[in-house]
């Protein structure tokens, strides 16, 4: 009888289903897959059976030396793991609890089912919502598994996922905002304008020099009102000359 | 002489057709930098904001110039006709000192545009976008104008940040010190709108669904504008520079040709 009676036992204290999912983030086309604070995890669809269907699935979240020693009979709501003493006085949390009606399979094409996981900000220092979906306060790393509960006693549940890191934001000073590179093109433009307004202004001494001497030029100059008088007398002539030889 | 005549007069026409040339292109000149003056993309809050909006200095500066390249053109047109000394010696000083502002305005707008780079805009918008605590006066009036013109930019050009919406998760900024990361991973702007101006789908726009948020950055729609005038004020200048050059250069050996 006792050895009938050990063997009861040991059935029921062995109800705990172990599923081989493993819970992912969701997929990286998402821009806020990672933020600082939250992260997106694919829902478990298609992971529990009808054999959980009367219990509640909860999401926990753990600090990963949480893990090995992680102890399923603890509830929710107590204060060992309540969200807003995690992860200083509480190494986990639980929290996006629903039942199966919530993760239908198969998975219908084309859906996004997603949970984010972070997503009410609303709650975060309220302790009487310890099962609060706060954001997460530093970027961890965590590691993450689905629960199942029936009433306080663990039906099933699935295995931890791999370690997740959130993004770490840099201040705005470490940008490097680049002294000014000179381009070619500002070189070739400054250099070329120099060099054309040097030689205006050597060609505008060279003129005010020779103003300064105007004696010097003779030769190849022309005179305005002369000008008419000169072609004057070249056609008289020309036409003399003709009028001779006849 | 009849030759040399012939060779005068040729010169002095093309003198008065440089001048011509001149005095549209000084026209054209201050139509083109009125344009960038007047900033119809609304882009001139980030520059000022950035204590250096030398852009817009070279661009008034081409206003003047270009009006002053006008009225001297018609000074050496009656110059060259009338081949007075007097007035071409006026003219070609003239010209010197309006062609040194110009040389002053197209260096100046090269120059600046090579400082305004994507870090520069990206430190500005983080430092500044919505910030709440605003040291002074000066302070508050430049954060205004940043904030609104990228709430601008975001709404019309579709388009989030400087290089993506990743911006605001990979640094830290003013507008995350209000706005909680859970609830504004990114601004609100950067949400796909509906015709009534709110997010067609906040939760996706939350989570960065495609579709639901816009995931290119806004530098292309800021760099272009600002190319656009920095280069139209610079290199249009500089041809006018090269084309004025020669038309003095032949003006001073016209000069150089008359005698009382």
């Amino acid at each position: 009888t006792m050895l009938l009676l050990f063997l009861l036992l040991l059935a029921t204290a062995h109800g705990l289903d172990k599923l081989p999912y493993k819970p992912t983030l969701a997929s990286p086309t998402m821009g806020g897959l990672k933020t600082t604070s939250t992260f997106v995890l694919e829902q478990p669809r298609c992971v529990f059976t009808e054999a959980q269907a009367n219990a509640v699935i909860w999401l926990v979240v753990a600090v990963p030396k949480a893990v090995a020693k992680f102890n399923n009979s603890v509830g929710p709501g107590t204060p060992e793991r309540a969200f807003q003493r995690f992860p200083t006085s509480a190494p986990a949390y639980m929290t996006l609890n629903t039942t199966l009606l919530n993760y239908p399979c198969p998975k219908p094409p084309g859906e996004i089912t997603v949970l984010r996981v972070g997503s009410e900000t609303s709650c975060t220092r309220d302790e009487k919502r310890p099962t609060c979906n706060g954001p997460l306060p530093s970027p961890g790393p965590y590691r993450v598994k689905f629960l199942a509960l029936e009433g306080s006693k663990p039906v099933a549940e699935t295995g931890w996922s791999e370690p997740i890191t959130l993004r770490t934001a840099q201040p705005p000073n470490s940008i490097p905002v680049m002294g000014r590179g000179h381009s070619a093109g500002m070189i070739a433009l400054t250099s070329i304008l120099s060099i054309l307004f040097a030689i205006l202004l050597a060609g505008l001494l060279a003129m005010l020099v020779f103003w300064g001497s105007d004696a010097c030029g003779g030769s190849s100059t022309f005179n305005k009102p002369e000008a008419v008088t000169v072609r004057r007398y070249n056609t008289h002539h020309v036409h003399d000359q003709a009028a001779a030889q006849l | 002489m009849a030759k040399s005549d012939d060779g005068i007069h040729i010169l002095q026409g093309l003198l008065v057709f440089g001048n011509v040339v001149i005095g549209t292109c000084g026209i054209a000149l201050t139509a083109e930098c009125i344009f960038f003056v007047s900033d119809p993309h609304g882009l001139y809050p980030l520059l000022e904001a950035t204590e250096n909006d030398d852009i817009y200095a070279a661009a008034w500066i081409g206003i003047f110039v270009g009006f002053a390249l006008f009225a001297l053109s018609i000074l050496g047109i009656v110059g060259v006709i009338k081949s007075n000394r007097t007035l071409l010696l006026v003219y070609i000083i003239l010209m010197l000192i309006t062609y040194a502002f110009e040389m002053a305005s197209c260096i100046t707008a090269v120059t600046h545009r090579d400082f305004l780079t994507p870090n520069l805009f990206l430190k500005q918008m983080l430092e500044r976008y919505q910030k709440s605590e605003t040291v002074n006066n000066n302070d508050k009036w430049m954060t205004e104008g940043v904030t609104k013109t990228w709430d601008k930019l975001m709404l019309q050009n579709q388009c989030c940040g400087v290089l993506g919406p990743s911006d605001w998760q990979e640094y830290t900024s003013a507008f995350r010190i209000m706005h909680s990361d859970a609830d504004f991973p990114w601004p609100r702007n950067c949400c796909v709108m509906d015709a009534r101006g709110s997010p067609v789908n906040l939760d996706g726009c939350k989570l960065g669904v495609p579709g639901y948020y816009n995931s290119n950055g806004c530098y292309d729609a800021i760099s272009g504008p600002m190319n656009t005038h920095a280069w139209g004020v610079a290199w249009f200048g500089f041809a006018i520079l090269c084309w004025t050059f020669c038309v003095l250069l032949g003006t001073m050996f016209y000069w150089s040709r008359i005698e009382y």
